[in-house]
């Protein structure tokens, strides 16, 4: 579904350039529930903005169903936010002036879906998630967890392929945590949702199927989970950050 | 670094993310040096003797201007206060004294104020030039640039000033001084008074204030002192209810109607703009009620320059006019007083008399005219007087054929008596119309040539009527002077005890000089609150506005990672702009129209044509109001845009 195809992002001018990805390559199939791992600047979140067309790659590719997205115009760009990639936010991202349900049904309303069937696939997705009793509500009344699942909720309501959620557990509690792992599992098994997390938690990473470990702009190591539980694949996640070395503090 | 250069770099940090609000205190200054350059000028002061109201009248205006801007400056600092509570919090963390942190506070609006007043004064003194120019070309005298400083316009400016700023300040000097780190630090965090609230109550007074607005706005169209007050106290009432349950009415309208809800834009503008008045509906309220004030202060001030203008177009047709009160013959002492000092090219001695009947008075009437009866029947004027009086006043010929009368006219008058066909009877000539004529004669009152027309009649036919009144005109060699028309009127006075009335005496130099000084004394305070009223409340709004940058930026940064193009968030941006700054704009409009309306309609028909007509003083008010109006809001916007709007 997803190619990253060599790819490359600088930042600065000419006497000062910082390599922030280096000939990134990985394929994320459909359906698939894939982590990216590792410290702070190592460029996870460069690439999910790259990823997620936000940002623009230096050199390679990224295909989307085949699409090349350095191709498309700023509108074409735009329309393939809005119609393909579902977003999840460490600080959640929630506008604080619209009610839960207007916050997910914006996404509707941005893909210009008919105005009269908007509350109901509302209401169908918040039922899914569980978050039917908070939609009248707006963001500061309810807590970081049913924001974040207010969110997803945002992120898959208007059949959205590609889930990017950048450290969604990063601004919640360890219960709320959990919780949300879980909905973003059942998202991926059970309403067959293509989830790319970027995150620095192992124990988020480990509810994934395979995790891409970034060190220094460049993939370092790749952990497939297979038939293994959920335990035994979090603590190789472990093993693997130990083997990252001094960085290893930066990461649970 | 001492507390002192942190003052200043502070301020410059204030003078430039305030810049709107900068930019209006230093045309408040600019404002009241340059209204005190024109109390402290003896130029101006002295060019008639109405004009030495003058000082008075600014400086009762400025009183007013001067709690104006105090407001501004207040609410202003205030505002600033609250966002910066968490900076202000860290230096008593870091070991600050109350005292040195309110110190801190006050010498850094002291510094942006100082400048403010700096680069006003200099703004002033030109200001000061075009006023002065606007006042000299009233007198019709030339002018030329001068550039001259006023020190006791100076020291005045310096005192208001120091008025607004200290009062400001001293308030948040003690709020700062008795403050709690706490409360500070976590100042930006406090939920605004009313977040948004739903209650049926709330929604029943939405619909009950819109109703009460509608019942106002009538009552202000249907005139009268009485209606007008009932209308306006309607009109308040509705501001107030409409702005407080905005933000419960409109989120509720749209819950019950969800299609309409995610339909384009509405979702995003309405919930942004409800958000906000959530937290300011009576700012709103009050900020309509200032652009009221303003828009009436224009629109009165236009129809007394109208009016003045009009009336001495039509009392300033000859150069010297007496009229008297009644039959008795016109005093040898004014003929006196003119032969021995003033110079006369032609002159005339007159007599204004009344007709048979009122059938053309009745006429006047019936068409739904507005016309107040002076005369008990129709006014007439002999052939040869009248074409006497057109030679002194300088205008063509009128032409009268045998057995005929012509009509002399205000211009409002002249569609409806060119329609008047039927023959008139004096004694036994019987004459038809022989037309209708409408160049200013002096026809006000029951002083005057017929009041707003007369009838001009063959010499023969007026043989035999009684007389109104007796009237002298005359063309000078040289303008009348100020004191020989304080002379003339002096001989009137003397006369007073024996008469019953006031005789008329009207000079061209003198109605051109009063209505000049009157213009002067009504219209430009009227302006002045009204800049003054302006500027504050577009300044408020876009305070208001612009400090909401960063959650705009949020908002849009998100919106553009949902995937809405800039051009469409543009478009949002724009709607939010226009319904926010139209709100408080529209009922200033609908309590506006019918009172200027309402003023412009008191006064006598037909002296308010043309450009002073009422809809072009409408149409100017309206203009001017929102051309300065359109400066912020252009301001605002594209500040706005370019902080806000991802690249």
């Amino acid at each position: 579904m997803l190619q990253v195809q060599n790819i490359e992002k600088y930042y600065g001018g000419k006497n000062h350039v910082t390599k922030a990805l280096d000939r990134v390559s990985f394929d994320v199939d459909a359906g698939e529930f894939l982590a990216i791992m590792g410290a702070s600047g190592s460029g996870k979140t460069t690439l999910l903005n790259c990823i997620s067309t936000i940002d623009t790659i230096s050199a390679g590719n990224i295909l989307l169903d085949g699409v090349s997205i350095a191709d498309l115009s700023e509108e074409e760009l735009a329309k393939f936010r809005r119609e393909r990639l579902g977003f999840v936010f460490q600080d959640f991202n929630l506008l604080d002036t619209l009610t839960i349900e207007e916050n997910i049904g914006l996404a509707l309303s941005l893909n210009r879906q008919d105005p009269k069937t908007v509350q109901s696939q509302v209401r169908e997705v918040a039922q899914k998630l569980g978050i039917t009793g908070i939609l009248p509500k707006f963001p500061y009344q309810v807590s970081g967890g049913q924001k974040q699942r207010a969110a997803c909720a945002r992120a898959m309501v208007a059949g959205q392929s590609l889930l990017l959620a950048d450290e969604p557990t990063g601004a919640l509690d360890s219960k709320a945590s959990k919780n949300l792992l879980e909905i973003m599992s059942t998202m991926n098994q059970e309403m067959g949702a293509t989830i790319l997390m970027v995150t620095h938690d192992a124990y988020s990473a480990s509810y994934a199927r395979r995790v891409l470990f970034l060190k220094d702009g460049r993939v370092f190591n790749e952990l497939l989970r297979g038939d293994r539980g959920r335990p035994v694949f979090y603590h190789e996640i472990l093993d693997v950050l130990a083997a990252l070395g001094g960085d290893v503090s930066d990461v649970i | 670094m001492t507390l002192f250069e942190l003052s200043l770099r502070n301020a410059r940090r204030q003078a430039k993310d305030y810049m709107v609000y900068f930019a209006t205190v230093a045309m408040a200054a600019a404002l009241l040096y340059s209204f005190n350059g024109l109390v402290f000028s003896r130029e101006i002061n002295t060019l008639s003797k109405s004009m030495s109201t003058l000082p008075l009248v600014i400086v009762l205006a400025s009183i007013v201007v001067v709690c104006i801007f105090g407001w501004l400056v207040a609410y202003a600092i205030r505002f600033m206060l609250l966002r910066r509570g968490r900076e202000i919090g860290t230096y008593l963390l870091i070991g600050l004294e109350n005292k040195q942190v309110a110190r801190l506070f006050f010498l850094e609006n002291l510094a942006v104020g100082g400048c403010a007043l700096l680069l006003g004064i200099a703004l002033g003194g030109l200001l000061y030039q075009a006023f002065r120019a606007i006042v000299l070309t009233l007198f019709g005298l030339p002018y030329t640039f001068s550039l001259a400083f006023s020190f006791p316009a100076l020291g005045m400016t310096v005192l208001y000033f120091s008025l607004i700023y200290l009062f400001a300040l001293c308030r948040s000097r003690k709020y700062i001084r008795k403050a709690k780190i706490h409360d500070l630090i976590y100042l930006d965090r406090v939920n605004e008074d009313s977040a948004i609230r739903r209650s049926k109550k709330r929604r029943l007074l939405f619909s009950f204030s819109i109703a009460l607005g509608a019942a106002g706005t009538c009552l202000l169209m249907a005139g009268g002192a009485i209606f007008g007050i009932i209308g306006a106290g309607c009109v308040i009432a509705f501001l107030f209810g409409f702005f407080l349950c905005f933000s419960s009415a409109v989120p509720d309208f749209f819950d019950k109607r969800p299609a309409r809800k995610y339909r384009g834009q509405n979702l995003l503008v309405f919930r942004t703009l409800t958000a906000k008045l959530a937290t300011m509906g009576v700012l709103m309220a009050v900020i309509s009620i200032l652009f009221t004030a303003t828009f009436i202060s224009e629109g009165a001030g236009l129809v007394f320059r109208g009016l003045f203008a009009g009336r001495a177009a039509e009392n300033a047709c000859f150069d010297l006019y007496i009229g008297t009160d009644s039959d008795k013959p016109l005093s040898q002492d004014y003929l006196d007083y003119i032969r021995e000092n003033i110079p006369v090219e032609r002159e005339l001695r007159y007599s204004v008399f009344q007709g048979k009947d009122s059938r053309i008075m009745d006429y006047v009437e019936s068409g739904g005219e507005d016309y107040y009866r002076y005369f008990g029947r129709d006014p007439v004027l002999r052939y040869s007087d009248y074409a006497a009086l057109r030679a002194i006043a300088g205008y063509p010929p009128a032409e009268l054929n045998s057995g005929e009368y012509l009509i002399h006219c205000w211009p409002y008058l002249e569609k409806h008596l060119a329609d008047y066909t039927q023959p008139i009877s004096l004694g036994k000539a019987s004459l038809t119309p022989g037309g209708v004529y409408t160049e200013h004669l002096l026809q006000n009152y029951d002083t005057g040539n017929g009041a707003r027309y007369i009838l001009v009649v063959p010499d023969g036919a007026a043989e035999g009527l009684s007389v109104i009144h007796h009237a002298y005109a005359a063309k000078t060699d040289q303008p009348v002077t100020e004191v020989q028309f304080y002379d003339l009127y002096s001989i009137q006075e003397e006369q007073k005890p024996a008469q019953s009335g006031y005789d008329a005496i009207h000079a061209e130099s003198q109605e051109q000089a009063d209505a000049a000084a009157w213009t002067a004394l009504t219209v430009f305070p009227l302006f002045f609150l009204a800049l003054a009223l302006t500027m504050t409340a577009a300044t408020i709004l876009t305070i208001q506005q612009l400090s909401e940058s960063e959650r705009y930026r949020r908002q849009f940064g998100l919106l553009q990672k949902l995937g809405m193009d800039r051009r469409e968030m543009a478009k949002i941006l724009r709607n939010q702009f226009a319904i926010y700054y139209t709100m408080p704009a529209v009922p200033p409009v609908l309590i506006g129209v019918p009172v200027i309306l309402h003023m412009a309609c008191s006064a006598e028909p037909g002296v308010l044509v043309g450009m002073n007509s009422p809809g072009s003083i409408i149409t100017i008010s309206l203009g001017i109001f929102f051309l300065i109006y359109g400066i912020y809001i252009l301001l605002a916007y594209t500040s706005l845009k370019r902080n806000v709007l991802p690249a």
